[in-house]
């Protein structure tokens, strides 16, 4: 039987660049009508869907060398953007010292997609599952410009690339995830207790399925309670849907230093509903998505709090 | 750009092992591999059905993991070792198709074969998997029909009936 002829007739040409410098060539050269395709997975939805004309020419990033590595770095660890998902949701690097992000990671799609999609490809879409866990460990970006590699702040990209109009040819070579000294030396438990202080993080999407769900509302929440009831640290994430992730960082600056209470998490979940500002769409209103990403804020930071929220009121 | 990255491109052909048969198959690059298999070479225990990735229906096994074959284009696939469900029952049904069997682990048929596939994947992965991986391996793969009980019921027994012959 022969092949379809419609799709003999649309089919791109593929290009398989051996290095980052070929590829953003490649890039240069066919511009508009051409895509850097990893897994493939969320393109290959747009174009079925017709959300997205499937472009002339393919730059296919398979080829690359060291892009599909996990690796400690000096400065943190690297996990090549060609990385796939599952190979991310099962390394033991990131299982031992990001294990939010590995949660995230676990959430997107099912192991068969997340055995071709790669980490790069996640977050290229803007609104991937795993940025909000990312954002919490304060990851950055290195890309190639052609030129040198650029290191850039996940936080500052996604501001940028939220702006209308924004084009970025750069491709992604790597994310870095910073490794911290309680981290590093193996405390690996985000929701552990010591003499001090107690740390707690946890991961949450919300969606319309138990599994294989796009999401609604993700959140990350993660920091470390003093033994006498105070917030040490904070960092809180949230995105979901079409909704370009980011960090409440003016509530987590309001909020750090102070007690643990009632009066504190009614506060926060007043601002966490002014500050997230979602986008709607016909299954689920901006306000429900306000609400429900403030109540797993809240009750993260309740949960964690454990015997000192009585306290407060 | 080097020799490789030459502005003219020669016809593409995928060359590939299916079921254990070295293949070439000429076709244009981004063809789907579901495509491939159903049309051109007639394989069509790999079901056609969402074609996004939603279903498994389409699930076959890439360098023996589960990949959905409506997504994956045919440029992807060059060089690996694809194994589809005709490919499991070879010399005689698999263990796991005879786990469905027995147990009714299926109505209707349709997303069988993929749900098979993933199963596969996963025991070759985790012999006993407990029931958090068994539901996260069958996360990709839905049925219409069954309520899922008999397809549970078939796992455990597939997990049973490979600890007793090991």
């Amino acid at each position: 039987m022969s092949m379809n002829v419609q799709e003999t007739l649309t089919s791109p040409l593929v290009w398989h660049p051996q290095t980052a410098a070929e590829a953003w060539q490649y890039k240069q050269t066919y511009g508009i009508h051409s895509v850097f395709v990893a897994g493939g997975t969320l393109l290959r939805t747009h174009w079925e869907s017709g959300a997205a004309p499937m472009p002339q020419h393919f730059i296919d990033l398979s080829a690359i060398r060291g892009l599909n590595e996990i690796r400690v770095g000096e400065e943190g660890l690297l996990i090549g953007g060609q990385s796939k998902l599952q190979e991310c949701r099962t390394n033991p690097l990131l299982q031992r010292h990001f294990p939010m992000a590995v949660d995230a990671i676990r959430s997107i799609a099912a192991p068969s997609i997340r055995n071709l999609a790669t980490i790069g490809g996640n977050i290229a879409s803007i609104v991937g599952d795993s940025v909000p866990a990312l954002l919490v460990y304060d990851a950055s970006l290195i890309w190639y410009n052609g030129q040198t590699e650029q290191e850039e702040k996940l936080s500052d990209w996604l501001l940028a690339a939220g702006q209308s109009g924004y084009r970025n040819d750069r491709l992604l070579l790597s994310l870095k995830l910073p490794l911290k000294s309680e981290t590093s030396r193996g405390d690996r438990d985000e929701n552990s207790t010591n003499s001090k202080m107690k740390r707690f993080g946890a991961f949450h999407k919300v969606g319309r399925r138990e599994a294989f769900t796009p999401s609604v509302v993700t959140a990350a929440v993660s920091g470390s309670i003093t033994d006498t009831g105070l917030l040490n640290k904070i960092q809180i994430a949230v995105g979901g849907g079409q909704t370009i992730p980011r960090r409440l960082i003016e509530v987590e600056k309001e909020i750090v230093g102070t007690a643990v209470d009632g009066e504190m998490l009614r506060h926060l979940f007043d601002r966490a509903l002014e500050l997230y500002e979602p986008r709607e769409d016909v299954f689920a209103s901006a306000s429900y998505r306000k609400q429900t990403a403030a109540n797993l804020i809240v009750t993260e930071l309740w949960k964690a709090s454990g015997r000192f929220i009585g306290q407060g009121g | 750009m080097s020799d490789k990255a030459a502005e003219v491109q020669v016809p593409f052909q995928l060359q590939c092992s299916v079921n254990g048969e070295l293949k070439t198959i000429a076709a244009p690059p981004s063809t789907r591999l579901l495509t491939i298999l159903r049309d051109e070479m007639e394989l069509t225990g790999t079901k056609r059905s969402c074609e996004i990735g939603r279903c498994g229906a389409c699930m076959v096994l890439i360098d023996g993991r589960a990949v959905n074959s409506c997504l994956t284009m045919a440029y992807q696939c060059a060089g690996k070792q694809i194994t589809t469900i005709e490919g499991l029952s070879a010399n005689g049904l698999d263990p796991i198709q005879q786990a469905f069997l027995e147990e009714g682990g299926f109505q209707c048929g349709y997303c069988t074969p993929g749900m098979i596939v993933s199963v596969k994947s996963l025991l070759d992965d985790k012999p006993n998997p407990n029931v958090d991986e068994v539901a996260e391996a069958l996360s990709g793969n839905i049925c219409r029909c069954t309520g899922y009980g008999g397809i549970w019921r078939a796992v455990q027994r597939a997990i049973e009936g490979r600890r007793y012959w090991k």
